[in-house]
């Protein structure tokens, strides 16, 4: 019979697929590759591998039995764990009043959600410096209003300005996770028990909490990882030695006592935990995910005006503080960089002299704002070139991710979210250890820094992309097959025009992540090649705020731009 | 004569749950309904044909070609997905040329093959609408016009209409009716709607685990059910063990005696539709029935349910169970039913399947 024969030859639309997806992902997969592993592996090696070329776990070994490098690491978790448990508690009565009420203003807390994502870590510490400093306007306005003659706040540079720092930059992001989960947990468990006897507050014991908890473990890993791996923030408002953690001190090895091996194993320290922390946050969103699947969303909890006072006053008064603790240093650093002190007086009045020196137009001798201009032109061309790149990494990543079968593929998935799983300190310095086996100029810089970036914003732009991808029902595909389209031909007139709102999306996150970038590029760059970022930093260092604010200022503009395309997405997506 | 138009030979598939095997010839204009329980085989059908799925072997032909080695985008046959899959970025218009436009027609043409179409489905001036502007009935005949559009040889249906509600679903079937009429294509309608499958269709294909139970008239499949998994999941019905055709025979005289009755069937099975019965609750009067019956004698009446028009009895008799409509309701508790010899069919052992 010919059965056999035919058996060998049939179409195999799944197969053919699988192929097309599998051959368009691979340069992507290659990229990644080489983009992650060897700079990570370079690390590896450094860290395990002698003088004499021997492997060796000695350095290792003797790392973690040094008393100062353990109190590094108690300090990094400790500030961390302080850190996460603020930003959480902040965000639970946030989470409450947005899951449960309607009110005026709502949406602008809704907003205030994504800032952290997009908001660099050098405005956040500008931000924090004009606003709660010695000369910050807190002070400024208490000594005016009370006729002071000390500043009341006194935080900068201590423990306290680190944690109130990370709160004011991570706890949106836990507002954001947990009201809308808890936004969509269905009312009638809680009228079951309310039936059942059960008061207000039990209800909420017994009932919601026990269901919230995992997205709270999600949120709290999520800014773990962020806090362990902060670095801008500790470096500039901690300030001192007793305030060290790990990735400052992988910086001070590498790029000041010039000890790369022992800033390579303390990269593995490092990698080691940011891991585990990683996994943690998955697990917890693997348990989110399971339970949404039980609860089949059919009613939401619609939000209702509130009713009784306090609900109304406290609503009012979250969303009034939430927007001063939040956009209050924002606004600081653009009002500041607007202003200037008349000569040899204390007063202080309106000026473009900031912008002015900026953009070349007055001379700024021996202040890096001489050189701004040039450092914006960089970021930008860099962030762009960052972007695309990681668009297409992602894109054809999540491609290849959705057309497996649920429950397949979490091992490409797994490895290309790796990347967030090793803080951007040490991607710079795997970059900066390749760097030092190339000849210098400033394209190879350039190039490198455009690639750390990418490595580092490519799980982002994957992490937007691929759950929009996944809401493709599959019969689109299916009916555009028998409409007569090929399965290349159903990749770019069905796919790609559904996952617009996504791309720009990821465009804009990847963009907003390079412009901002500033711990890879740190301890990557040398002189030849400042970002905007990067001169921050230096005129923060040499305590020109006002300048820093003129180009933070900037910096904020672009981060606008990038936020209001995420939100416009958003909110048409989410009426069509 | 009838020109078959699809003929599916040996096909074989195998899966975890079941093997699918199909041997089926449909003619050039027929409609044909499958239908069956959810996973018995019924989508996957369509989807083989369509070239979505690969079978293990056979072959199928489509008006003489042989469509088994084409890939999907070369096989011309149109698909009205149950979610209908109409695309949300594109418009109505965009929709509909999405096949037009992968063939390189005209633009021209293209809008003049949509206004044909809109007007087709009762749609006029939907061009520029947006598809999540539309409600669930108008995406329907979208996702019709959508598949129509290539002009194919072939129009398969996957539950079309099993997200609309009652009344819409009874509009569109007379609408899809008509389009079939008047485009005059092949068509396969899959359903697991029995009362969708008797009145669109020209034959019905009654499905089970992969396997195809039945597949004729609707007027056989109802009247004759092949099986007793095909009577029961058709419609309502009793089950009788044969054995009780003795006690219950009436055999009048004048009447030809058709009964052929074969006393060694212990597993033999007898199954009659609850219209066939005859229901009378006046004991003390005479039975109007003069053919050859079966007439069960102080059956008591467990339940009555008023569909509007009838009522649906269960009675009891002798611990079976058997289902009657009636014009009225019965006055007293015991009833006398009574059902000809010639409306019974007949099976052969067989379990039964619930």
């Amino acid at each position: 019979m010919n059965q056999k024969a035919h058996t060998a030859h049939m179409p195999d639309i799944q197969r053919d697929t699988a192929r097309f997806y599998r051959t368009m992902s691979a340069p992507a997969l290659v990229l990644l590759t080489f983009l992650f592993l060897i700079p990570v592996g370079i690390i590896l090696s450094k860290a395990f591998i002698t003088e004499g070329g021997q492997f060796s776990t000695e350095r290792l070994i003797t790392l973690i039995r040094d008393p100062y490098i353990l109190r590094v690491l108690r300090f990094t978790v400790l500030q961390a764990s302080v850190s996460t448990l603020v930003s959480v508690l902040i965000a639970l009565p946030g989470a409450y009043l947005l899951a449960n009420f309607q009110f005026r203003g709502k949406s602008i807390i809704r907003a205030i959600c994504t800032i952290p994502f997009v908001l660099p870590s050098i405005l956040v510490v500008l931000g924090f410096v004009i606003f709660y400093g010695n000369q910050g306007i807190i002070n400024t306005a208490f000594v005016k209003l009370f006729h002071l003659s000390e500043p009341p706040v006194k935080i900068l540079y201590s423990f306290k300005a680190v944690i109130l720092a990370h709160a004011f930059y991570n706890f949106p992001i836990a507002l954001g996770l947990i009201s809308s989960f808890w936004e969509q947990l269905p009312v009638r468990y809680d009228q079951a028990a309310m039936v059942m006897g059960a008061r207000k507050w039990t209800v909420f014991r017994t009932v919601t909490l026990p269901r919230l908890i995992p997205a709270i473990i999600s949120a709290a890993t999520l800014i773990f990882l962020f806090c362990f791996s902060s670095f801008v923030i500790l470096l500039v408002l901690g300030g001192g030695p007793q305030f060290t953690t790990l990735e400052v001190e992988i910086y001070r090895r590498a790029r000041m006592t010039l000890d790369i091996e022992g800033a390579a194993a303390l990269s593995l320290l490092s990698i080691g935990f940011t891991i585990l922390l990683v996994a943690l946050h998955l697990w917890s969103q693997r348990l989110l995910s399971h339970q949404e699947e039980i609860e089949q969303i059919d009613e939401r909890r619609r939000g209702r005006t509130p009713t009784s006072p306090l609900a109304t006053i406290s609503s009012i008064l979250y969303l009034v503080l939430s927007v001063i603790f939040v956009l209050g240093p924002l606004v600081g650093i653009v009002y500041r960089s607007f202003q200037a002190p008349v000569s040899r007086s204390q007063e202080m009045v309106f000026s473009f002299v900031w912008y002015r020196q900026l953009f070349g137009f007055d001379r700024a001798i021996g202040s890096p704002l001489g050189i701004a201009a040039s450092a914006l032109v960089t970021s930008i061309v860099i962030a762009a070139i960052a972007t695309v790149i990681s668009l297409f990494v992602g894109t054809l990543l999540a491609a290849r991710l959705r057309s497996k079968e649920a429950g397949k593929g979490a091992s490409i998935e797994l490895y290309a979210m790796l990347p967030m799983a090793v803080s951007s300190v040490v991607i710079g310095l795997g970059y900066y250890l390749i760097s030092s086996t190339v000849s210098h100029s400033t394209m190879v810089s350039r190039t490198l820094i455009v690639l750390a970036h990418t490595v580092i914003a490519s799980p982002f732009v994957l992490r937007s992309i691929l759950p929009e991808y996944r809401k493709i029902p599959r019969s689109y595909t299916q009916a555009a097959l028998t409409l007569g389209a090929t399965v290349p031909q159903t990749f770019s007139s069905i796919d790609l025009p559904l996952l617009r709102p996504a791309l720009a999306t990821g465009g804009a996150f990847a963009f907003a992540l390079s412009m901002g970038e500033i711990n890879a590029t740190l301890i990557l760059s040398d002189s030849s090649v400042v970002t905007v970022p990067i001169i921050m930093y230096r005129l923060i260092g040499s305590y020109n705020y006002a300048g820093a604010c003129a180009l933070g200022t900037i910096l904020i503009l672009c981060c606008a731009i990038v936020f209001a395309t995420i939100e416009r997405v958003r909110r048409s997506s989410s009426h069509a | 004569m009838h020109e078959t138009s699809l003929v599916c030979s040996h096909i074989r598939v195998s899966y975890p749950e079941f093997t699918l095997s199909l041997d089926l010839a449909v003619n050039k204009g027929e409609l044909v309904s499958i239908i069956g329980p959810s996973g018995c085989g019924k989508s996957t059908t369509l989807q083989l044909i369509t070239g979505l799925l690969t079978c293990d072997s056979g072959t199928i032909t489509l008006n003489g070609r042989d469509i088994t080695q084409q890939p999907v985008w070369e096989r011309n046959i149109g698909m009205v997905f149950q979610d209908y899959a109409l695309f949300p970025h594109l418009t109505v218009e965009k929709n509909i040329a999405y096949s037009l436009k992968l063939k390189k027609i005209g633009k021209t043409e293209q809008a003049q093959r949509v206004r044909q179409l809109l007007e087709l489905v009762g749609l006029q001036g939907f061009q520029r609408r947006k598809i999540h502007e539309l409600s669930g009935g108008e995406r329907q005949r979208i996702a019709l016009a959508r598949a129509l559009a290539s002009e194919p040889q072939l129009l398969l249906l996957d539950e079309p209409l099993s997200a609309l509600d009652a009344k819409m679903r009874r509009h569109l079937r007379k609408q899809i009716k008509h389009i079939h009429e008047a485009t005059g294509i092949t068509t396969l309608y899959v359903t697991h709607d029995q009362e969708e499958a008797l009145t669109m269709s020209d034959r019905v294909l009654v499905m089970q685990q992969g396997v195809m139970e039945q597949f004729d008239t609707p007027e056989e499949i109802y009247n004759h059910p092949a099986t007793l998994y095909a009577a029961q999941f058709m419609g309502e019905g009793t089950i009788l063990p044969h054995a009780i055709i003795p006690q219950t025979l009436v055999s009048i005289d004048k009447g030809p005696d058709t009964v052929v009755f074969r006393s060694s069937g212990e597993t033999r099975q007898i199954f009659f539709r609850p219209e066939r019965v005859i229901v009378h609750d006046n004991p003390s009067l005479a039975f109007p029935e003069f053919l050859p019956h079966l007439r069960f004698t102080e059956a008591s009446v467990l339940s009555c349910e008023y569909q509007g028009g009838r009522y649906l009895l269960t009675c009891g008799w002798h611990h079976h169970h058997i289902l009657a409509y009636s014009r009225f309701k019965p006055k007293h508790d015991q009833v006398t039913l009574g059902v000809r010899i010639n409306d019974l069919v007949e099976y052969v052992d067989e379990a039964v399947a619930r």
